[in-house]
This record gives C-alpha cells, sequence and structure tokens, in this order.
C-alpha cells in the first residue's frame, strides 16, 4: 500500500442543509495504485460523486471536509486555491457526465483545448496548438485539424466527450476521473468511449476511477469495485468474480443491486427481486446499518449498531453482520 | 389492413396496428429559413395483440420518443395509419379522437416534467376521471385512492401532495395512476424508468408486471436499454434512424440476432454476467443525421457487411424465422461470422 | 485508519453541485430575503394606506384650494406640515390626492394590460400558428406606438383627464403584457405535462384554465408590479408635459412641473413628489423581483 497512488482516509463531508447536517461522506478510506481501475458505483446521493469532488476541491466553500486524500503522499485536502490547481490538470483531472454543458458553446473546440494546455504550462500558442491536434487524434478524432476549428454543437455527443477527455489529459494526469462519463450517452458510443479510456489509459499509464450507477459498466471494466451506499463503503472487492452467478458479492445491499439490474438472461415478465423503501435521509441516519430498514435479513444488531467495514477475505472488504453465503443469494 | 403486416404476429386480437407512419420535422435556421427536414420516422409497422407487450429498443435520434407520440396523434403523424381497436386515429379530430384514445394512455420518462407543479396528486390523477366525466365527485374521490393504493401510494399521505414532495419513483407511481385511471387497454410506456435508480428502477417495472396481470393491459414499452426491453417485453423491435430493422421475441432477438445492429447494440452491453465477457463496441461512429440518412439501408454507414447493394437498394422485411422479422440484405444467420475481429483488437482484456 | 485531520474548508467550486451552504449563511440567506421582499411591500402598504384611507379618516386641507395668505409656507408649519404652495394649497394634501391619482392610472393601466394583453397572449402562445401571427403583429403595431404622442393626440383631441390618460397609456401596456404572456406560454406549452394533460382528454379551454394560467401567474404577477411602477413615470411624464391630468387636479406629475417654475427658491416642490414617485416606483420594482426570486427557488 505504500506504493499507492491515491490514498484516502476517513474521508468525511458534511453539508449543512436549512440547519440540518447532511453527512454526504461518512468516513471511507480506499487506496488507487498507479495505472489501476477502480469502480465505485451507487445510486444518487450515496456520496460517490462528492467524495471524488472533495479529492478534487471541487466542493462549494462553506463544505466541511476532513479526513486525508494524500496522492503519492501528497495531502490535497486543505490546499489553497493555487496549490490545488497545479495538481488538477498534472496530477488529477476529471470528466464530467454532460459534455453538453461541460464545454463552452461559444468557443471553438480546438481554442477552449489549447486554453486548458496553456493554464498548466507555458507554451507558445503553436506549440499549444500543435499538442491540442496531437490530443484530439490521441483520443481517436477522425479530421482532428478540420475538428480544431468547429464550435461544441457541430460535434455528437460521443464527439464531445472524446474533446472533453482530451482537455482532461491535456497535461498527461497520472490520475483520472471519470464522473458518469458515459452515462448520457448510447450504448454503443459508451463502448467506444470506455475502449478509449482504457486504452489511453494503458498509454499513458494513468490510473482511472469511474464513478457510477451501472453495474455491468463496473463488472466490464474495473479491476476493484467499490459500491456505496448513504455515505458510506459497504463493499469493495475486485471485479472479477464478483457479480454473476455464483459470484462472491457478501453484502446485502451489493446483492439487491445486482438482483434489481435487467439482464438479458432473465426470462421475461419475471419479477425482478426487489427491496422496498429508498435510501435514508442523510440529515437522519438510522443508528445502525444505513440498509437495515430495507434489508429482508435485517436483524436486532443490524439495527443497533453500524457494521465495520473489514477485510474478512484478502482484498474484499465489506460491512455486513449477516453477508450472504459465498454465491449461495439465488439468482434465476 | 395491408397484406405486409405484422412482423411475426403471434394469434390474437389485434389491439394496435400501426402501418406505413411517416413524421418529419421541419428544421429551421436562424432565420426562420428550412434548414432540412428530420426524417424521424419513416415508414414504421407493427401490431400489438392484446394483452401482450411489444418492446421497442433505439438509440437517441432512433425516434422512438416520435414514434410513441406520433400513436399517440400528438402531435399527428405526416402519413401513415394507426389502428387502435379497430378504429383508425390519424383521421379523427376533436370530441371523437379523444372518445377513441380514452383506452390509449402513456407514461413519459421525465417524471416530474409530466406532471403539472402547481397541481396536487388528487387533482393529477382526478384529472382523466373528470375529462372522461367518469362518475361524480364522491365516486372519482373513491376511485383516486383506489388507483393511488393501486400504485403503492398512501392516498391519505401523498393525495395532497405537490409534485416537489415527491421522489421520483413516487412521482412515476403518480404518473402511472394516471395512465391506468381510465382502465385502458394500451398504454404506451416511453422511457419510463430511465431516470429511476437501480433499485426504483425495479420496484416501477414490477408494478408494471403487476398492472398487466391484475388489469389485463398491453403495453408498447419504449427504451434505449436492450435489457431492460426484454425483461418486459413479449416482443422485441429494434429501431434504427427512423426504421424497424429486427422484430422477434424477446429471447430470439437476443439469443440468434439477424440484423448487425442488433448484434452490435447486445455486443456493447456491458453486464455483470461473468459468461458475458466483455462488453466491446464492435460498431464504428455514431449514428448519421436523420436530416439526411443513408441511402438504401440506413446502417450501411456503420455496418461491417455493408456491401454497394445496402447502398442501392432499401432492404425490405422479411420473416426469416417464425416471428422473426429482420430487414438486411445480409442477416447475420446462426454459425455466420459475425463481425470482423478486428473491432476489438488492442483492447486490454480485464 | 489515520486519525481524521482537523476540519478544513476549500474553496473553489466549478461545476456547482445543489446549492448547499451552512447554516449561519442559510439563516442570514433567509433574513435577507424576507427584507427583500417584506421592506417594498410595507412600504407599499404605507404609501397606500396614505393616499386612500387617510383621507377618509382624518380630514385634510382640499388639494386644490388654498388660502392665498398662507401661501409659500415652508415645510413643518403649523397646521401645513409639508408647508404650501404659491396658491397656498396644503403640500400634503396635494400629495395624498396626487397619490391616488397615480395609483389609480398605474392599477388600471395594467389591469387593462393584463385583461387585453394578458388574454391575447394566452391565446396567441397556446393555439400558435396563424392565430399567433396575427395576434403578434397586433401586439407588434402596438408597441412600435409611441404612447407619449399618442396620449398627446387624446388630450389635444378629447381634452385632457384621468380616463384619456388611462386609454392613452393602455396601448403601451397592452402589447407589454401581451408579448410577456405568450413568451411564458409559449415556455409552458412545450412542457410535457400539457402534452399529459391534453392527452389525459383535458380540453382546450380547460387546459388553459387549469395548467397555463396557474404556471404563468408568477411571470404576470411580477411583471404587472414593474408594469405598475413604469406608468406611474410615464403618467408623471404626461402630466409634467402638460398632457396629463388638467390642474388644478392635483398629480404628482404636475407638481413637479409647476414646482420648477421655483426650483432654486423652493426646492421641496419639486423634491416632494419626486421622492414619493422614486420610493414608489423603486418599491413595486424591489417587490417584483423579490417575489420572482421566491417563486423561481420553490
Amino acid at each position: 500500500m505504500t506504493d499507492a497512488l491515491l490514498q484516502v482516509d476517513d474521508l468525511r463531508v458534511t453539508f449543512a442543509v436549512g440547519g440540518r447536517e447532511v453527512r454526504a461522506v461518512d468516513g471511507i478510506t480506499f487506496t488507487v495504485s498507479p495505472g489501476a481501475t477502480l469502480a465505485i458505483i451507487g445510486e444518487s446521493g450515496s456520496g460517490k460523486t462528492v467524495s471524488c469532488r472533495a479529492i478534487m476541491g471541487l466542493l462549494p466553500t462553506g463544505t466541511a471536509i476532513g479526513g486525508s486524500a494524500r496522492l503519492r503522499g501528497t495531502e490535497l485536502l486543505g490546499l489553497s486555491d493555487a496549490e490545488l490547481r497545479r495538481h488538477r490538470g498534472s496530477d488529477l483531472a476529471m470528466v464530467f457526465q454532460d459534455p453538453a454543458r461541460s464545454l463552452n458553446p461559444t468557443m471553438r473546440v480546438g481554442l477552449q483545448i489549447t486554453e486548458a494546455i496553456t493554464t498548466h504550462r507555458t507554451a507558445s500558442k503553436r506549440e499549444a496548438q500543435a499538442q491540442a491536434i496531437e490530443l484530439l487524434r490521441l483520443v481517436r478524432i477522425p479530421a482532428a485539424e478540420r475538428r480544431f476549428h468547429e464550435y461544441p454543437h457541430q460535434l455528437s455527443g460521443g464527439m464531445r466527450q472524446r474533446v472533453m477527455i482530451a482537455m482532461a489529459l491535456a497535461c498527461r494526469p497520472k490520475l483520472l476521473i471519470a464522473d458518469e462519463a458515459t452515462t448520457a450517452l448510447d450504448v454503443t458510443t459508451q463502448a467506444q468511449i470506455m475502449e478509449l479510456l482504457l486504452e489511453l489509459q494503458e498509454e499513458l499509464d494513468m490510473a482511472l476511477i469511474m464513478i457510477s450507477h451501472d453495474l455491468g459498466l463496473a463488472a466490464s471494466y474495473a479491476d476493484e469495485v467499490i459500491v456505496m451506499y448513504a455515505g458510506k463503503i459497504v463493499e469493495q472487492a475486485p471485479a472479477a468474480g464478483l457479480f454473476g452467478a455464483g459470484g462472491a458479492v457478501r453484502m446485502r445491499y451489493t446483492r439487491a443491486l445486482l438482483d434489481a439490474i435487467p439482464h438479458l438472461e432473465r426470462p421475461a415478465h419475471t419479477l425482478l427481486p426487489v427491496v422496498g423503501g429508498r435510501p435514508p435521509d442523510p440529515t437522519a441516519l438510522p443508528p445502525g446499518c444505513s440498509f437495515a430498514p430495507r434489508c429482508q435479513y435485517a436483524e436486532d444488531d443490524c439495527r443497533a449498531k453500524v457494521p465495520a467495514l473489514a477485510e474478512h477475505v484478502p482484498g474484499h472488504r465489506w460491512a455486513c453482520w449477516h453477508p450472504c453465503e459465498n454465491g449461495a443469494a439465488p439468482h434465476d | 389492413m395491408t397484406d405486409q403486416a405484422g412482423p411475426g404476429r403471434p394469434p390474437g386480437e389485434v389491439l394496435l396496428s400501426v402501418r406505413d407512419l411517416v413524421q418529419e420535422f421541419i428544421v429551421r435556421e436562424r432565420g426562420g429559413g428550412k434548414a432540412g427536414v428530420v426524417q424521424a420516422v419513416s415508414g414504421v409497422s407493427f401490431d400489438v395483440m392484446a394483452g401482450e407487450t411489444l418492446g421497442i429498443v433505439g438509440e437517441t435520434g432512433s425516434g422512438k420518443s416520435t414514434l410513441a407520440r406520433a400513436i399517440l396523434q400528438a402531435p399527428r403523424p405526416k402519413s401513415g395509419s394507426v389502428v387502435f381497436r379497430g378504429t383508425e386515429l390519424t383521421n379523427l379530430r376533436g370530441g371523437r379522437l379523444l372518445q377513441a384514445r380514452r383506452h390509449l394512455q402513456f407514461v413519459f420518462q421525465d417524471p416530474f416534467g409530466s406532471l403539472d407543479p402547481k397541481w396536487k396528486v388528487r387533482s393529477i390523477v382526478d384529472e382523466p376521471l373528470l375529462a372522461y366525466r367518469a362518475g361524480g365527485r364522491e365516486a372519482r374521490r373513491k376511485r383516486v385512492s383506489e388507483l393511488l393504493d393501486l400504485v403503492g401510494l398512501d392516498p391519505a399521505r401523498y393525495a395532497g401532495r405537490h409534485p416537489r414532495e415527491l421522489s421520483g419513483g413516487q412521482a412515476q407511481r403518480v404518473a402511472i395512476a394516471r395512465a391506468v385511471a381510465l382502465e385502458p387497454s394500451l398504454i404506451i410506456c416511453d422511457e419510463a424508468v430511465s431516470s429511476l435508480d437501480v433499485l426504483i428502477q425495479a420496484q416501477v417495472l414490477n408494478l408494471f408486471e403487476k398492472l398487466r396481470g391484475e388489469l389485463g393491459l398491453s403495453y408498447l414499452f419504449i427504451a434505449h436499454d436492450l435489457a431492460l426491453v426484454k425483461q418486459v417485453s413479449d416482443r422485441v423491435a429494434v429501431m434504427y434512424l427512423g426504421k424497424l430493422c429486427e422484430v422477434g421475441h424477446g429471447e430470439a432477438v437476443y439469443r440468434r440476432p439477424l440484423h448487425p445492429y442488433t448484434k452490435a447494440l447486445l455486443d456493447s452491453i456491458p453486464s455483470t454476467e461473468p459468461g458475458a465477457g466483455r462488453a466491446t463496441a464492435t460498431i464504428k461512429g455514431e449514428p448519421p443525421s436523420p436530416i439526411n440518412p443513408p441511402s438504401g439501408c440506413r446502417f450501411r454507414t456503420r455496418c461491417p457487411l455493408a456491401t454497394d447493394l445496402c447502398a442501392a437498394e432499401e432492404p425490405l422485411p422479411r420473416e426469416l424465422a417464425p416471428g422473426h422479422v429482420v430487414a438486411c440484405h445480409f442477416p447475420l444467420m446462426p454459425g455466420t461470422s459475425v463481425i470482423t475481429p478486428a473491432a476489438t483488437s488492442g483492447v486490454r482484456q480485464a | 485508519m489515520a486519525a481524521p485531520l482537523p476540519d478544513v474548508t476549500l474553496l473553489g467550486a466549478l461545476p456547482p453541485l445543489p446549492s448547499l451552504v451552512n447554516a449561519r449563511r442559510l439563516r442570514a440567506q433567509r433574513l435577507g430575503r424576507g427584507l427583500r421582499l417584506w421592506v417594498p411591500a410595507g412600504i407599499l402598504i404605507l404609501m397606500l394606506a396614505m393616499c386612500f384611507v387617510l383621507p377618509l379618516v382624518a380630514s385634510l386641507p382640499s388639494p386644490t384650494k388654498g388660502d392665498i395668505i398662507v401661501n409659500n409656507e415652508p415645510p413643518f408649519s403649523p397646521g401645513h406640515w409639508l408647508g404650501t404652495d404659491m396658491q397656498g394649497v396644503d403640500i400634503f394634501s396635494k400629495l395624498v390626492y396626487g397619490g391616488q391619482v397615480a395609483f389609480e392610472i398605474g392599477a388600471a393601466v395594467t389591469a387593462i394590460g393584463v385583461a387585453i394583453g394578458g388574454t391575447l397572449g394566452i391565446v396567441a402562445g397556446y393555439f400558435g400558428g396563424w392565430v399567433d401571427a396575427v395576434i403578434s403583429r397586433v401586439l407588434d403595431i402596438l408597441i412600435a406606438f409611441p404612447a407619449l404622442v399618442l396620449a398627446l393626440v387624446i388630450a389635444q383631441g378629447l381634452g385632457g383627464s384621468e380616463i384619456h390618460v388611462i386609454w392613452a397609456l393602455s396601448v403601451f401596456g397592452i402589447p407589454a403584457v401581451g408579448r410577456v404572456t405568450r413568451g411564458a406560454t409559449l415556455t409552458i406549452r412545450g412542457l410535457p405535462f400539457m402534452v399529459a394533460a391534453k392527452l389525459s382528454g383535458t380540453r382546450g379551454w380547460r387546459i388553459i384554465a387549469r395548467h397555463v394560467v396557474p404556471n404563468i401567474i408568477p411571470t404576470i404577477v411580477t411583471f404587472s408590479l414593474l408594469g405598475v411602477g413604469i406608468v406611474i413615470i410615464l403618467e408623471g411624464a404626461l402630466d409634467f408635459l402638460g398632457y396629463g391630468i388638467p390642474p388644478p387636479t392635483a398629480s404628482w406629475g404636475n407638481m413637479i412641473s409647476n414646482g420648477q417654475q421655483i426650483l432654486s427658491a423652493q426646492p421641496e416642490y419639486v423634491l416632494i413628489p419626486s421622492i414619493a414617485l422614486l420610493v414608489t416606483v423603486a418599491s413595486l420594482n424591489m417587490l417584483g423581483d423579490a417575489l420572482r426570486e421566491r417563486w423561481s427557488t420553490q
């Protein structure tokens, strides 16, 4: 763990909304190794996006952030804006969900990429432009020289996301965070963008954190998966062998999530095994396991004490008092 | 009804019959000049049987939402025929259209957008009852409570709320209660669960299944997610750039896709199943603009099997297996090598 | 697990998350929002009470006839706390009755604007097509009409009176409200719940009454408040030019116009009605803004 690229320890993020405290991220710990792909999955409000924005220093002023996030030993939390800007781009970069709104509609895409280059390092205009075209080629945009002079509205959604990736890669970051980067795209385009990301990751020896609500995406592309619920990590394991029939999923919430996805192997018109209710109100979390109120296997201890996230099997952590038996969970 | 009818039509009563449906929009330039015509739906034909769920899968720009609206006559399609329960909808107006559409309801994607923010849940569910004069005030009030119960919302807690006081899943339940209020025979669901979180989505999907059983409903279930569509549908139609390219039983379309596009779509879906393997981008590029769609087969610009024939001649729907119709000159027959392996090279294996 | 570091606050926010702020700031914001609404509302209530209630409960001196013996009294004189003018007319009375005229005309013109312009705007926005084209052209012609010149013509031809001023200014009010209403209706018309209402079987006029109107009322109310302010200023300008309310009827515009002749000797003749005009119009604008802010965050 000493050679970790990113080491996050007990990260906490708290907002105050209407005078009540919202614990958006409630003490999460994880590491990312150089060149690895980590998927953080969870539903809306699980804290997956907020935790990554905290690491990037992208949360609004007035947000209380605790814990530690070290990038190759350098503490990121509490850095000044200027110091953060030095890290963003060159060490850390982020790609967002909505490529249409992340690009400035009144600026040619080439200029936007050139700007991303020159804000991080001094380069002559000509150099920066040449690099921008190089970046467009890197993200496999055909006719890069022509695209350089086009406006965002002239590009398709997939092309815009490629431009966003090109901008994120302008300074060859060591860690790229993709926040639902393919959610707005069609499935065929999504596959293209994911393949591109993995290829670039290999080429540039870059680590990738993909934030997603899509378990299939995580299973298909990540090395390791973190599942978040109500601000906490509830399970973390290598992606291979975690999912599917006979998978190693232990935490009841992960199991429920997995069972609730319609997938092609399931016969039509069968009812999906679902859990009722909704995620807990983040201003009034239950005293025990956050998932206990919705969990059909919950017992008194689940409602009384929070289960700790412990490494029960090498490489596999989960937080559950009554975990699923290995692969024994019903799965039609 | 014409004889080029229902691709793979199972026996039973035809509930909805769509023939050669065409819908176009004029795109205007800034100044108001005509910039082009979006051929959103270009000659789509299919049938929905009583009690059946037909799923329509398509990506952004495939015209699937336009198709839904055109069937509902909102707005009216440019040409073609929509026969619902024996009545042609496309030439009806005013009150007669309203009466004909009474048993044809809808659930749209955006649960909040389709509920008037100024109205309470009670009035929203009551709206169709009031519009079709389904009973007096007291009877309707009782019916609204029943409907909320049916979709799993406690009337005492939710009837008095405004949409902004609901979660996404609850808002979609209200929209479903409104859709089933008049005991329709067909509900058109346009991406009805796409904006919901996985667990809530599963709850709403199960609600659709429950209502299907209890009320004998048929659905036209439109979505971009093939796995989702297959889950709820008896038959699945795949739509690409305004045309249907393949129709068949869900299981058959999934196990033995005949159209290269269907195959590519299936390959792109990331799955949690260990046997499924890594999702791969087997087709390159993105769909062309529906303003100037390619000649011949509309998929040919991205199809690895395309030849000159595909550009010259539009493939007509052919029934290659019982109930399995494909519009392709070179359908993928079982055992055929499908797609160039080069497409997947260079991808790191997990 | 490492010991948690002391809590820190990070600066800088690029793509904003849903507005999340700390409690103290939230309370301060809420207070500020309350003040922005209730201060202008309170001032307007006071102004209205002064103009319409005070004359009923207190016996004010006549706003038109004065005692020439007590002319040009300075403010805070006994019996005339804002003083008297050259004819010895009580200035406070003139302010009160002039205020009545201002509010009446402002309200009447806006009411006519909302009734006629609002209806036209909804019809044009909802039905679209040739209906929209015809109505929009009519509104365009009206809005292109110089209201002040029209008022001048009306005053010349028919003689100045409150009613004539109202008609003249309505030529400006109707298309202004009409345009805004049409825009708001167009926005609403495209929303999915309108399609849903139509598909639920609700018919045209009922959709307008139950879906369109409730959803555009906030827009119309905020715009009307701004409109009342603009109309009061226009009315003042007409009076000032001598084509509005004919003297000796008290009006703020007349007061400013008359006072102007002795501006250097007695600036309060101009200052007092000007301040009343300024406070009224500013309060109307601020109230409109505060309401819009409140409704848009709901």
